[in-house]
């Protein structure tokens, strides 16, 4: 319902606005750079419908919690901040048109990312092309980062090849009679689930534990049985999946069905939705999975975040939230260490630069990017131990609350 | 060879729950015409209300079926009444392309707003074990789903081939003036018959709900491969679906286990292609498709 509202009352802010344009557009000849006094826009296409549209709603209130907060702490350099969404539907070409209008028409000061690698790459060419900022919550796959974009920045810890990196080294180091010797993978043919495994995977081989399946399937897929019979068939000591949804669910409860009992389980995304448990029942003991934010972890803000988001939302906020809540710290910051937010080259190439030379703390952790924009964290791991979410890795940071249990329990 | 045998099996089975699902699409097709692309959102809507019942009741999902079916059956004559009825006949395959097409767009906005987009799922206890014959595994949440379609097949086909209304619906699918004649009242018929297609849905819907979790833009991924099924298998036939659907089911099975998933879903296009090029009517249908 609100959301609707939300929608309606935006466009009728969008319409006045282009009234307001049309009819000064004689006087100032529509002069990019704004006059400084009124509310800092900062303009947002998400999947709020279609396929997408839950995670893109998660990072939709993750923004709103962000805009709330620093409205209430008297806005980017005291202008109030406004924020302009648009519902791209999870297609690539509204995202373009979307970032095109907001950028041309809405004159918005800032641009934040949208969701999922598939839309990122076509949003940030638009943002490039009219010499924007862009930091985003969503596009993690390497193909995000080797467009030659100057001015995209990825707002959470690891890029998708580096978040089973910490699983690596505890497997790699396990003493060689209890450490697994081969191993399956299942993958989404998608870049940011396919880059996951394949992170995982390729360090694995490295170290010498064999692959013995490696499957990858479409969207489309609706049957995962005959994948799981050909990992079962496999009989491989861990199974990991580069998985969104419903996929992770269903190769779940395939392989149970099937009888296959690897040592160790792990699957991406899947795991860290509240609706995980719930659709796999018992099966869920001792899942892990890569996880970039986690409720507890006590980052800079976090606290606040969870608490406010809770008000606001009344529910508990997942890493979709947390990771768009992010990218608003980080732009806070730069905007504020710099000083300017017009959305002319000259500003936004100053905050680009001051975010690639600096660090941030987040509520994910601290970040520093490299010169392509890539974080240089980690992801840490989690774990279902006795049916409650644990971040098992990194050993010993302050976020870790259990120890990782390997071999797993069968499901 | 193992896993031939277990893809086989596997196939078989998930044949079985296509064959339940593209029934009411043949149905349809059969009766009035009618593409009817909404058949895959009813049976979200059928999942997401089997949820409801059973998280809100405690109901099993499938003794939630006295409930949904008949509810199901009211609706779809309510459509085909009020809705389906209005179009020009001349035009009818086109047309209820984009009224249903419409209607679809509207269920998955209704549930998004009653449901929100999160995934929902019902996990029974015995929806996660499996029969084992020998070294082949058959997981229960499958074989439940696959007599459960045979159940409704069979039902439905006894409907069309013995009941007074079946002999009126099949002389309407064949001939309607002369069905008119008869003294057929093909109107209410027709009516009924749309209804029969998706009460179909209720019973597809709360096996879906069984095996998979659902959220209200899940019916997107399963038009392509029904309608691929019903057109392999002859528009407008039953039967030429129900064995379209276990020969799809059981070559998509035996291709993802051989080669991989990707060539697996595309042999559903390719069918649907070596179809339309070879024996446009189907390769089961009867005379009724070939009138196209």
């Amino acid at each position: 319902m609100t959301r609707g509202q939300g929608a309606r009352r935006s466009l009728a802010i969008l319409a006045i606005g282009s009234l307001g344009l049309t009819a000064c557009g004689g006087v100032n000849g529509g002069a990019e750079k704004d006059d400084g006094t009124g509310p800092v826009k900062v303009g947002i296409s998400l999947p709020l419908t279609g396929d997408f549209s839950e995670p893109g709603k998660g990072v939709q209130e993750g923004y709103q919690v962000w805009a709330d907060q620093v409205n209430k702490a008297g806005g980017l350099l005291g202008r109030k901040v406004e924020l302009l969404f648009r519902d791209d539907a999870s297609d690539p070409n509204r995202v373009v048109s979307d970032y095109e209008s907001m950028i041309t028409q809405d004159k918005v000061n800032l641009v934040f990312g949208p969701f999922s690698t598939r839309l990122v790459i076509p949003a940030a060419e638009v943002a490039e092309s009219y010499d924007m900022l862009f930091v985003e919550p969503a596009g993690a796959a390497k193909e995000v980062f080797e467009q030659g974009f100057k001015n995209l920045f990825y707002a959470a810890p690891a890029v998708a090849d580096d978040h089973y990196n910490y699983l690596a080294e505890y497997i790699i180091a396990l003493p060689a009679d209890r450490r697994p010797k081969t191993a399956a993978y299942a993958s989404l043919d998608d870049p940011f689930a396919q880059g996951t495994a394949y992170g995982l995977r390729d360090k694995l081989a490295a170290a010498g534990i064999k692959t013995v399946a490696d499957e990858v399937y479409p969207p489309e897929t609706t049957d995962f049985a005959p994948i799981a019979a050909k990992i079962a068939a496999a009989k491989a000591d861990i199974v990991v999946g580069g998985t969104q949804f419903e996929d992770s669910v269903g190769l779940v409860r395939a392989l149970q069905e099937l009888g296959s009992q690897p040592k160790l389980a792990a699957f991406s995304t899947g795991p860290t939705l509240q609706e995980f448990p719930e659709a796999v029942g018992g099966a869920v003991e001792h899942i892990l999975s890569p996880v970039g934010w986690s409720v507890s972890s006590g980052f800079s803000g976090n606290d606040a975040f969870v608490k406010r988001y809770k008000e606001m939302f009344k529910n508990e906020p997942n890493e979709d939230a947390a990771n768009g809540y992010t990218v608003g710290q980080i732009v806070e910051a730069a905007v504020k260490a710099v000083g300017c937010v017009d959305p002319v080259a000259e500003c936004q190439g100053k905050l680009a630069d001051h975010i690639r030379g600096g660090k941030f703390d987040t509520i994910v952790g601290p970040l520093t990017f490299d010169d392509q924009g890539r974080p240089e964290a980690a992801h840490m791991i989690q774990q279902y131990v006795d049916g409650k979410v644990e971040i098992v890795l990194p050993e010993g940071s302050k976020a870790q609350t259990s120890k990782l249990v390997f071999p797993k329990k069968e499901w | 060879m193992t896993l031939l045998l277990q893809g086989l099996a596997l196939g078989i089975l998930t044949g079985g729950l296509y064959a339940l699902l593209s029934s009411g699409l043949s149905l349809y097709f059969g009766v009035m015409r009618v593409v009817m692309v909404a058949h895959p959102a009813f049976l979200i809507v059928a999942a997401y209300l089997t949820f409801t019942l059973h998280t809100g009741l405690g109901l099993d999902p499938l003794l939630t079926l006295p409930i949904t079916v008949p509810v199901f059956f009211v609706a779809g004559v309510a459509i085909q009444r009020l809705l389906i009825a209005r179009l020009a006949s001349d035009t009818m395959a086109m047309m209820s392309v984009l009224l249903t097409f419409g209607l679809a767009l509207i269920i998955e906005g209704l549930l998004g707003t009653f449901y929100t987009g999160s995934y929902r799922s019902i996990s029974m206890e015995y929806a996660t074990q499996s029969l084992a014959l020998g070294p082949v595994r058959l997981p229960y949440d499958r074989i439940i789903a696959f007599a459960v379609a045979a159940v409704t097949l069979g039902v439905l086909f006894a409907v069309l081939r013995m009941t007074r209304f079946g002999q009126a619906l099949r002389a309407t699918i064949q001939h309607p003036e002369a069905a008119r004649l008869i003294g057929i009242k093909t109107e209410r018929v027709t009516g009924y018959g749309f209804g029969v297609g998706l009460a179909t849905a209720a019973v597809g819907g709360a096996v879906l709900a069984l095996i998979t979790p659902f959220f209200p833009a899940a019916h997107w991924v399963w038009i392509g491969k029904l309608m691929a099924i019903i057109v392999v298998g002859g528009l407008g036939s039953v039967q030429g679906a129900a064995v379209a659907a276990l020969m799809l089911g059981v070559i998509e099975s035996l291709v993802l286990v051989t080669v991989d998933a990707t060539w697996a879903t595309m042999m559903f296009y390719i069918f649907l292609f070596l179809t339309l090029v070879v024996r446009p009517q189907g390769f089961f249908g009867g005379r009724l498709a070939q009138r196209f």
